[in-house]
């Protein structure tokens, strides 16, 4: 919340400034506001079906796994059962409990399916028009609007007046806090090789570096991934709705479209985080190749569909994540959040920062000089010996460093360490067993 | 001092590494990544347990029942003469624990060849599906083979009076709606 109030304060001044200073032109109307509302429709229409159908893919990967056929029955192989469900949903009666704090239960889930939505605005589609607002803190917005997605189920969690309710929002509380760290850490490693926070600044860096950041940042992309999970709580990380515990946890009041809003939150942030992954890690929507398409529209065209197939291939992976690996313990999840996320995200920080700072020129005080000034006076590593220098220290000197740290740091006491415990008791148990011994033997020499 | 030493408390080098790359998970993956791909490209041949999608859909496809089940009863007829085979005995209805059968007979001078003699004959057979309880002693105890429990199971009718097969039920079999994919 307080971060998407700095956010605004930080937008708002530049926005009063160009209202008032530059001419209201049709030019300025076409550019700043007929242009970017099609935009916004046309991405809030295709993500919102997509979204549908990102519940059907869901359900058809959990089928599939689990040797069943999933919907078949509305339309062939079921392909219209996403408009079944959101006509049911729809048509619902819309119940709100007797002693429910009544506005608030009706706001929040509006809080979490705005702070899921507005998110949209800064991801980069595809190259050139395909992205609808190039904020230069792009993603210092994203990260600051998701997390007033937190409240929006704390405060379904306190005005549904349940229990089940409660201890969710509790959890998620809890949960999405702790992730959001884990988040915002592993990313500062990317952001170093991009030397910027705007969204389509971060794949241009990519591009002129000539590959995606996932090489120079393999335990980057690891926490991010982890934390993701956690941020969107998804299983293995779904503890908020745990139906086995909570019933259906924060929404467990909720029914009809209310729900459904909630379910579109928790399906836009997925398709959000994944973004953001793609965008930061996996190079956006650039590839090897993209390059000789000369035609402009079909070049968009191709990077916005790339852009897709990436952000699908993610969102596949959390799938099957959540269809392979049971559920965490409530702190097993907190312990991975702060105990391994935390300690590996600053870890990689500190590493890629010394690799970074050994890689400078020697005129800027660096060691090996395998950088060089590139674009905008961005120091970019040199083509081929700064590229297999940052790959080879990221995947061969700090993964084994960091898992290092973390043993170090998750090393258990006796006290939880059952393999420690089992040693002990039968150290005990052969004592015993000689103290039982002894006065026998003893016995059986006098006699 | 007795040495207590349990080899199933050490690690081995394999294990250890097998814990540190994962393994666990990776191998839980796998198993379900092949379910999914095997699911896309196998040819579906529903009620298989060796194939990746156990699913029958079945009102659109015929479901499979297994050699020994028992379902519906039916009569049975001579295949060359056309006529039943049931001889009236009634040792059916004797053997049902539930007396859901009932056989109907008349005495009756029955001509064969030259001889004319006095025999049973059936004249109605009533059958209560609702009573059944599939245990297939009526048909054991039948000495021509005539009463028997078929693999058909959709017994399902609108009202009460439909569960009592009579003869011509039985011979016949009722009309199925036959779905087809």
């Amino acid at each position: 919340m307080l971060g998407t109030l700095t956010t605004l304060m930080l937008v708002a001044p530049e926005w009063v400034l160009r209202w008032t200073k530059e001419p209201r032109g049709n030019a300025f109307w076409a550019e700043f506001v007929v242009w970017p509302l099609i935009q916004i429709l046309i991405v809030l229409f295709i993500v919102l079906t997509l979204v549908a159908y990102l519940v059907y893919l869901e359900r058809k990967v959990s089928a599939f796994m689990q040797a069943r056929l999933g919907p078949m029955r509305v339309g062939p192989w079921g392909l219209l059962q996403p408009a079944a469900d959101g006509l049911k949903l729809l048509l619902k009666e819309d119940i709100i409990p007797l002693k429910a704090d009544k506005t608030v239960f009706q706001i929040a889930p509006i809080i979490s399916v705005v702070a899921a939505l507005v998110v949209l605005a800064v991801i980069p589609w595809g190259a050139a028009w395909a992205t609808i607002a190039n904020v230069n803190i792009g993603l210092l917005f994203i990260l600051a609007v998701s997390s007033v997605g937190v409240l929006g189920l704390v405060l379904a969690g306190w005005a549904s007046n349940s229990k089940y309710s409660l201890l969710g929002a509790l959890r998620s509380s809890a949960q999405m806090i702790s992730y959001e760290i884990g988040m915002g850490l592993s990313i500062i490693g990317a952001l170093m090789f991009a030397r910027t926070l705007s969204m389509s600044g971060i794949i241009e860096a990519q591009q002129a570096d000539g590959v995606w950041y996932v090489f120079f940042q393999p335990i980057g992309f690891i926490i991010y991934l982890v934390c993701a999970l956690g941020e969107t709580n998804r299983a293995p990380f779904d503890l908020p709705e745990a139906e086995s515990e909570l019933v259906a946890g924060y929404h467990t009041e909720y029914s009809g479209f209310r729900w459904a809003l909630f379910f579109m939150a928790e399906y836009t942030s997925m398709l959000v985080t994944s973004a953001i992954a793609v965008t930061l890690f996996l190079g956006g929507w650039s590839f090897p190749g993209l390059g000789l398409i000369k035609n402009q529209t079909l070049f968009v065209v191709v990077s916005i569909v790339i852009f897709a197939a990436k952000v699908m291939v993610l969102i596949y992976l959390y799938m099957w994540f959540r269809w392979t690996w049971p559920r965490y313990r409530y702190d097993q999840l907190m312990d991975l959040g702060w105990k391994w996320m935390i300690p590996a995200g600053l870890a990689n920080i500190v590493l890629t920062g010394i690799w970074y700072v050994l890689a400078l020129p020697k005129s800027r005080g660096g060691v090996f000089g395998l950088m060089q000034l590139g674009l905008r006076d961005r120091l970019a590593p040199t083509r081929w010996s700064g590229i297999i220098y940052f790959v080879v220290t990221g995947f061969v000197i700090t993964i084994p460093i960091i898992w290092l740290v973390l043993a170090a740091i998750n090393r258990r006491t006796r006290d939880f360490n059952l393999h420690a415990q089992r040693q002990l008791q039968i150290k005990l148990r052969a004592k015993r067993l000689q103290k039982h011994a002894e006065p026998q033997a003893a016995g059986e020499g006098a006699s | 001092m007795p040495r207590v030493k349990s080899t199933a408390d050490r690690r081995t080098l394999g294990e250890v590494i097998k814990r540190l790359l994962l393994f666990d998970l990776f191998k839980g993956l796998f198993l379900t990544f092949s379910y999914n791909w095997r699911a896309l490209y196998e040819k579906r041949d529903g009620g298989n347990p060796n194939q990746a999608i156990y699913t029958e859909q079945y009102p659109l496809e015929a479901a499979r029942v297994s050699e020994r089940f028992r379902g519906a009863p039916r009569l049975n007829l001579d295949p060359e003469s056309g006529q039943t085979l049931c001889i009236a005995c009634d040792l059916c209805a004797l053997a049902c624990p539930v007396d859901c059968i009932e056989v109907g007979s008349i005495r009756r001078e029955v001509r064969e060849g030259e001889k004319v003699n006095k025999k049973k004959v059936l004249t109605t057979f009533i059958f209560d599906t609702s009573r059944c309880m599939f245990c297939n002693l009526c048909s054991e105890a039948c000495p021509t083979d005539c009463l028997e429990l078929t693999q058909s199971f959709e017994l399902a009718v609108y009202h009460r009076s439909g569960f009592r097969w009579d003869r011509e039920m039985l011979e016949k079999g009722i009309d199925y709606v036959r779905y087809s994919k």
